[in-house]
């Protein structure tokens, strides 16, 4: 045992009282001893009831006022308040399994040399509607394909040892006031300074959100921009391969290679037909992305994969399109950063609650 | 659920004696009762300073306290201690929340002077009042601390209990 009450678990929320109770429920149905560890959940400045709705089942709640600020200054400012000597992080729409926290915190006693856990995402979501069936499968794939590898230290659930945390600099809130990347950019810093992180695929949870296709394709849209723009895609991909960017960029270069060579070859067809040349795109591309539709097949059966055959390929052209856009923005406009009122508080250090976002330790 | 209805926050006083017998005591509640009404939320946090709620700028968060008490259960006055002590020398507001009235206030007036008291009717369940505490308090910060199931026999009778 680490110490009589060796975890905090911290989840941030943000307006989200549709998933909440179910997160922290199955939080509170860990195979823990209550008194073994505390509950944290940091509002993010939520216009619903979710502080409210944290308040029946957590042992502190934080409100943040004033302005929305990001998951990863959520995190921080839990973790800040945090007793325990591992740290836990959940998010507010995922659901853990009985065993997924005492085995993540068992793996971290059984390894000294091991700093953080992250876990992912099992195969079915807790919404039911295709899109969101979709995201997840395509989430799940992406960890099993490179389950043992560097993992998102942040959502849908990883736990690190408390002073790793605060050694590393904690999560970089100067730049990622959007919940996307900031576990990964996190976890790319533990992996530079030494440390060792761990995506287990065996550690899963349920993701609750409900995902709808313009959420989806903003989410991939935002997630493919800011790594170009502000992480950088080989070094990520070497640090996390699993993300879902790389799981959708995986077969990208090779689908325009396939659209250049139609196009090529097209100049040699006795007579040029656009239905024969999209078919030939289409089936190119079915082809490059074989294993992820042998995967979806395998898991909810061929009429499912021919279902989001479409949807994946409309994905990965976003997913395109955003990569091209952050590395624009990257060069012309240079990395992300907060507003300059926040920037010029931050600088002259003005003490206030909650407190102005803290520029990243990079 | 709705909880308009029903509720009370009073400040524990010196007029309210912890010997004193439970009718006195229900009428010293009832003259200092306040119900809440849904826009006075975030103006009016009941029995707090004003200038001291949400929405104004400070260099420190605020935090408060909820001791949640259903029926029948109590808090230990070292168990609160102990909730005090974790905010170090911050000022704490401390709320009881109770299902029903408290018995015995002596312990508690002892350990925290100026607590503030959530009255809420018998048979509320922990939950509710919880989240009915979180909805009055003026916290950025807030701790909620579970009171345990009244001891049958040889209960200590320094603890803080609702019937």
């Amino acid at each position: 045992m680490l110490s009589p009450r060796p975890l905090s678990v911290i989840v941030p929320v943000r307006d989200g009282s549709a998933t909440l109770a179910r997160a922290l429920t199955a939080i509170l149905a860990s195979e823990l001893p209550r008194d073994g560890y505390e509950l944290i959940v940091v509002d993010d400045a939520s216009s619903d009831s979710s502080a409210e709705l944290a308040a029946r089942y957590a042992d502190t709640v934080v409100r943040l006022t004033m302005r929305k600020s990001g998951a990863a200054y959520a995190r921080n400012r839990g973790a800040e308040l945090a007793q325990g000597e591992v740290l836990a992080f959940v998010d507010a729409d995922a659901m853990v399994r009985p065993d997924t926290l005492p085995r993540m915190l068992q793996m971290l006693a059984d390894q000294p040399g091991l700093d953080a856990v992250s876990a992912s995402h099992e195969q079915t979501a807790g919404a039911p509607n295709l899109v969101s069936q979709y995201w997840n499968l395509l989430l799940h794939f992406g960890e099993q394909v490179q389950a043992g590898t560097g993992g998102n230290v942040a959502s849908p659930c990883a736990v690190i040892r408390r002073q790793v945390f605060l050694s590393a600099g904690m999560y970089d809130e100067w730049r990622f006031e959007t919940a996307r990347l900031e576990g990964i950019e996190f976890a790319h810093r533990l992996e530079d300074s030494g440390r060792n992180v761990v995506s287990s695929t065996d550690l899963t949870i349920t993701g609750l959100k409900h995902w709808k296709l313009r959420s989806v394709c903003s989410e991939v849209w935002d997630r493919s921009a800011l790594l170009a723009r502000s992480l950088g895609y080989q070094r990520t991909r070497a640090a996390v391969p699993s993300d879902v960017v790389f799981t959708l960029s995986r077969a990208l270069a090779p689908a325009f290679a396939v659209l250049c060579f139609v196009a090529f070859s097209a100049a040699f067809l006795p007579t040029p037909n656009a239905a024969a040349k999209g078919a030939i795109v289409v089936l190119g591309t079915i082809a490059l992305n074989f294993p992820a539709y042998r995967f979806f097949a395998k898991m909810r059966g061929i009429p499912f994969a021919i279902v989001v055959a479409p949807l994946h390929i409309l994905m990965q052209a976003i997913n395109g399109l955003g990569l091209c856009a952050g590395w624009v923005l990257r060069d012309a406009v240079g990395d992300r950063e907060p507003d300059a009122a926040t920037q010029a508080y931050a600088e002259v250090g003005v003490e206030i609650w909650p407190p102005v976002p803290r520029a990243s330790a990079r | 659920m709705d909880f308009s209805q029903g509720i009370a926050m009073v400040p524990v006083s010196a007029e309210i004696s912890p010997t004193a017998d439970r009718p006195s005591q229900a009428q010293a509640f009832a003259d200092a009762m306040v119900m809440e009404k849904p826009e006075d939320r975030d103006t009016s946090v009941l029995g707090f300073d004003r200038a001291k709620g949400r929405g104004l700028p400070r260099r420190t968060p605020r935090v408060s306290l909820i001791v949640v008490l259903p029926e029948n259960h109590v808090v230990s006055p070292d168990r609160l201690a102990e909730g005090l002590r974790a905010h170090g020398n911050q000022d704490v507001d401390v709320v009881v929340a109770c299902a029903g009235q408290p018995i015995n206030l002596g312990a508690l007036q002892r350990s925290v002077g100026d607590a503030q008291f959530l009255l809420a009717p018998a048979g509320t369940s922990t939950e509710d009042l919880r989240e009915l505490a979180m909805r009055q308090v003026p916290g950025d910060i807030v701790t909620l601390l579970s009171g345990a199931l009244l001891p049958t026999a040889g209960a200590d009778t320094s603890l803080l209990m609702t019937s």
